[in-house]
């Protein structure tokens, strides 16, 4: 990003946060941590009967779902989680994938587990879109080896 | 600039990443006790990740890489309100194949970060390498997030820097934000917007709209629409609905709607370049409906049924359903049984999947096995039943340190026999430094 545009996109941002923290209301913010140890398999529901209710971790949570709740409020996945966690599958340029790191964890809805090499082939047919979300404009280096 | 050049990473050479790695690093070193004027009080905790992975190419390449994972997160730098984050791999390669002979594969910072959160008003501002999730951005940039609640249930988010995933970080751009309004308890609705200009000209423009809406009590509606705003046409609707729980019982529906004209505009791969007529054909919409149906039949036995349907507009229809049964006994036994059947138009969507996990926790050992099986209609390079067996045990040394070690085996259309193994060291780390005197 060239110094201009630097200027210009902090032009941008600034302003519209000053006057968004002009406009506070003082009230307590999300706690930073949960306030008591959460046992595996995370049902929200248990003892919330809001919106964190949604937030139950069933295996279609783990797959595609989570992103709502992630891209309208993060900080509630900071109760429990480190940022290493999004990153072990988001964290782009990936090294390894996330199933070779976590094969003691069957029970997490990681994509990718056993032979992925001809099942892509497969899934790239039935929906596209699941591999665009990961590999579209990153993490893609693996892909190019073949796709070429 | 074709689609696999632009594709490269940004790597820890860019003079963004320097200035990041710098924050970072001093922000790490002015906690370290000993150093003189350096008195700030602070709590590091973090993990180190050690794996060695042994797996063969279907060339028969023999491929050893080494990696090493830390993230490490300072709090209380100073102030509670004051916080450094960093996540980052390095990979050296014991076989000189691993990395396909590109050195630049070798390492990622993943993240980091100098960030400042007031206690009111979720009120967050991050500097440096920076994951951002708000609405229809998904991404990792160098520079800067902030977001807040303001008056009114509303809240504001904006960011903006550079994007870490393409070649040119000198003259790459990427901004957006996102207003959402609140009414606790009844709905969070967001609209956001997100740009990125490469070489001085537009590479991606999307608009979105998310929601969250619970109009009575077990009854949510949960999801998002995105439009492109290059190609003006809407990229994707997916939305679900979740009810319950009732008793035992919780239902979740999903529905999504995605045109592949829009949706795979701004790719930087050509796996996604697609040519009308070919395998995937870019005029392509697709329809997802699915259900997923839970039953707890006891606080560690659970049962669900699940079925998707895929309706294509041009390359037909495909049915996903299945059944998964667990048990759980936290923190000492997990297993699982789920069999799925793929009916689609097509012979080549056409298969069966079986999975069996099992994951038992003794004392200080864990042991894993976990088998996947699929059986295909059609026969790919003559192979009709492709499976999976791995083995996984682990042995925490201390609380903290952790050892284990993975085999894998497999048969696939690709390999007649595959073995994989793995061995990993986990150890996580935590302390209190520079404590100031009397404190």
């Amino acid at each position: 990003m060239n110094n201009k545009k630097k200027v210009l996109t902090f032009l941008l941002l600034l302003p519209v946060f000053v006057l968004a923290l002009h406009l506070s209301t003082g009230t307590a913010g999300t706690a930073l941590k949960h306030p008591m140890e959460v046992e595996a398999p995370v049902m929200c529901s248990q003892c919330h009967t809001d919106w964190r209710a949604s937030m139950d971790h069933s295996a279609e949570f783990g797959g595609l779902r989570h992103k709502f709740s992630a891209r309208q409020n993060k900080q509630t996945c900071g109760l429990c989680h480190v940022e290493s966690f999004c990153a072990d599958c988001h964290g782009v340029n990936e090294g390894l994938k996330p199933s070779d790191k976590y094969k003691d964890a069957p029970e997490r809805a990681l994509p990718h587990r056993g032979d992925y090499l001809n099942q892509h082939k497969i899934d790239g047919r039935i929906n596209p879109a699941s591999c665009m979300k990961c590999h579209g404009r990153q993490n893609n280096e693996r892909c190019r080896v073949c796709h070429k | 600039m074709n689609s696999i050049q632009s594709c490269q990473q940004a790597r820890s050479g860019t003079p963004m990443m320097q200035i990041i790695i710098g924050l970072v690093l001093l922000s790490f070193f002015s906690i370290i006790p000993g150093i003189p004027g350096k008195a700030l009080a602070a709590n590091i905790a973090g993990e180190s990740r050690t794996y060695m992975q042994y797996r063969e190419t279907a060339a028969g390449d023999k491929l050893l890489p080494l990696y090493e994972y830390l993230d490490f997160t300072v709090q209380d730098l100073g102030k509670e309100s004051i916080s450094v984050h960093f996540g980052g791999w390095l990979g050296y390669d014991l076989s000189n194949n691993s990395f396909g002979g590109n050195a630049d594969k070798d390492r990622s910072v993943q993240y980091g970060y100098v960030s400042y959160r007031a206690k009111e008003d979720n009120t967050v501002v991050n500097l440096g390498r920076v994951m951002v999730f708000e609405g229809v951005a998904s991404e990792r940039l160098d520079g800067i997030y902030a977001r807040t609640d303001i008056k009114g249930g509303f809240g504001v988010s904006v960011y903006g820097g550079a994007s870490t995933i393409l070649t040119e970080p000198n003259d790459n751009t990427i901004y957006g934000g996102r207003l959402s309004h609140q009414s606790a308890g009844l709905y969070t609705l967001g609209i956001s917007y997100l740009k990125q200009e490469r070489n001085g000209s537009s590479f991606r423009e999307e608009e979105g709209i998310d929601l969250w809406l619970q109009p009575v009590n077990k009854v949510a509606i949960t999801g998002s629409s995105s439009y492109n705003k290059k190609t003006t046409g809407w990229m994707e609707h997916a939305y679900y609905l979740m009810l319950g729980p009732f008793d035992k019982l919780r239902f979740n529906t999903e529905a999504s709607w995605i045109n592949y004209a829009d949706y795979f505009a701004g790719t930087t791969t050509n796996v996604f370049d697609m040519t009308p007529g070919g395998p995937i054909d870019p005029r392509e919409k697709v329809n997802i409906l699915g259900e997923e149906i839970f039953y707890s039949i006891d606080t560690n036995w659970a049962l669900s049924v699940d079925y998707k349907k895929y309706g294509y507009d041009i390359a037909g229809n495909a049915n996903y359903y299945g059944a998964k049964a667990t048990y759980v006994l936290p923190k000492s036994y997990n297993a699982g049984l789920s069999i799925h059947k793929m009916d689609g138009d097509t012979n080549r969507l056409k298969y069966d999947e079986y999975r069996i996990y099992a994951s038992k926790k003794i004392d200080k050992i864990d042991v894993t096995v976990d088998f996947l099986d699929v059986k295909y209609k059609e026969p790919i390079n003559t192979v009709t039943n492709a499976y999976s067996v791995t083995l996984a045990a682990g042995y925490e040394l201390t609380e903290k340190l952790k050892l284990g070690a993975d085999l894998e085996y497999s048969k696939n259309p690709e390999f007649d026999k595959e073995v994989r193994a793995f061995l990993k060291i986990n150890y996580r780390f935590d302390a209190e430094l520079g404590k100031r005197k009397g404190v």
